[in-house]
């Protein structure tokens, strides 16, 4: 058995689970079902930014691999067809070489949003939770607008804001934040609180939130806690964000 | 008639609408699209009634992760999908997203009586979402362990 390959096998399933925005037990999980189709005897050991994999045979050196995971977002295609790739090969071991050109090009299965429906997911959804908050018809499109905002930030302006996750959202809550004092000044928008609570459900961290709760509930306390330290981060950047332009507002 | 459509009806749908549009940002396909917008639409609902049949939304709330919890497990074994994305999508419209922007703002405005009794409130909500959605999951799998197994 060729525990290099295998070990390379396991890091490319896991790094895409782990970027695709699954919890840790599920990575943990499937890349110890996927070493065990092949016969090997794997520990796994996740946290939300590494993972790591060793392998060990009773007459052989002890092998190990660690896999650093940069900051990501959710892709729930992805995960869906990294599971399912994974059942297939835990049912059918097919040579460890194909399955690694299988697992390499998982990204080419995978359909993906261009990014102009993207944007109108980002319309969609701050247009109808400010209508959910209580807003009127005017209230919907200004928060709408909010929204485009918010999303040409997030799918353009990576190179600005950069990848740090607290400045970011501090930079978008803050355009958010901006565009609803100004739409409101102009007279488009009557209920400042419908669009900008409307707007906000874009960046609240509801997933992370979701995620740390599950991560802990399933006895992963240290990923738990590091997402649960991610959520008061962005929690906190959200309120400054929004709170800066509220402030400068009130002098303009 | 008119007052169902308005206090119930609407909500559900607004919900539903902005939960799909969050489905396109989470790049889910096809029919999951329409599965998570109609879970989200479903759990707000549970919460209204919920809230009307006892007055407390923390505890609505909770009521309403449950079900949220079992429509996104049967929806997600159904279609031998992780139930990751489902779950995620149809929990938002209970997440307390008000809850932080008014923490927020008396917190700046300095009243920092009703700026803890929001946090804390907050707090409360958070907690009850992930306890209800993880108690269907574990029950299920304490429940169902070779039901598991198969699908994965």
């Amino acid at each position: 058995m060729n525990d290099d390959k295998l070990l390379a096998l396991g890091a490319e399933l896991g790094r895409r689970l782990m970027s695709s925005g699954a919890e840790i037990y599920r990575v943990e999980e499937s890349v110890i079902r996927l070493l065990r189709a092949y016969g090997a005897e794997p520990q796994v050991f996740a946290v939300p930014s590494c993972l790591f994999i060793s392998l060990s045979a009773p007459d052989e050196p002890a092998v190990m691999r660690m896999c650093r995971i940069p900051a990501h977002g959710t892709d729930i295609e992805l995960l869906e067809q990294c599971n399912c790739l994974c059942r297939e090969l835990c049912r059918n071991p097919i040579p460890v070489e194909e399955a690694f050109e299988q697992v390499t090009h998982l990204e080419d299965r995978c359909r993906k949003h261009n990014p102009a429906v993207v944007l109108f997911g980002y319309w969609m959804t701050t247009a109808f939770f400010a209508l959910f908050f209580g807003g009127t018809l005017p209230d919907c499109l200004s928060a709408g607008l909010c929204g485009l905002a918010v999303g040409l930030c997030a799918l353009f302006g990576t190179r600005i804001t950069g990848s740090n996750i607290f400045f970011r959202t501090t930079v978008h809550a803050a355009l958010v934040s901006a565009f609803a004092f100004l739409l409101l000044r102009a007279g488009v928008a009557q209920n400042l609180e419908a669009v900008t609570i409307g707007s906000l459900m874009v960046l609240v961290p509801g997933v992370a939130l979701t995620n740390a709760m599950r991560e802990i509930m399933a006895g992963d306390i240290f990923s738990g806690l590091n997402r649960t330290a991610e959520v008061i981060l962005v929690a906190t950047a959200i309120a400054l964000g929004t709170a800066l332009p509220l402030i400068l507002g009130q002098y303009i | 008639m008119n007052a169902i459509l308005s206090d119930y009806f609407l909500p559900c749908l607004w919900a539903s609408l902005a939960s799909a549009g969050f489905g396109l940002i989470f790049n889910i396909h096809g029919r999951g699209l329409t599965i998570c917008a109609f879970g989200a639409g479903l759990g707000w609902l549970v919460y209204l009634l919920a809230l009307d049949a006892w007055g407390q939304d923390i505890f609505a709330a909770f009521l309403a992760a449950i079900v949220c919890g079992f429509y996104s497990e049967i929806m997600a074994r159904l279609r031998r999908c992780p139930v990751t994305g489902y779950l995620l999508v149809a929990l938002l419209p209970l997440v307390p997203g008000a809850g932080v922007y008014y923490a927020m703002q008396y917190c700046v405005q300095g009243e920092n009586e009703r700026f803890l009794t929001t946090l804390l409130h907050t707090f409360g909500m958070a907690a009850a979402l992930s306890v209800g959605a993880m108690l269907v999951t574990s029950v299920l799998r304490a429940l169902l362990p070779k039901f598991h197994r198969a699908i994965h």
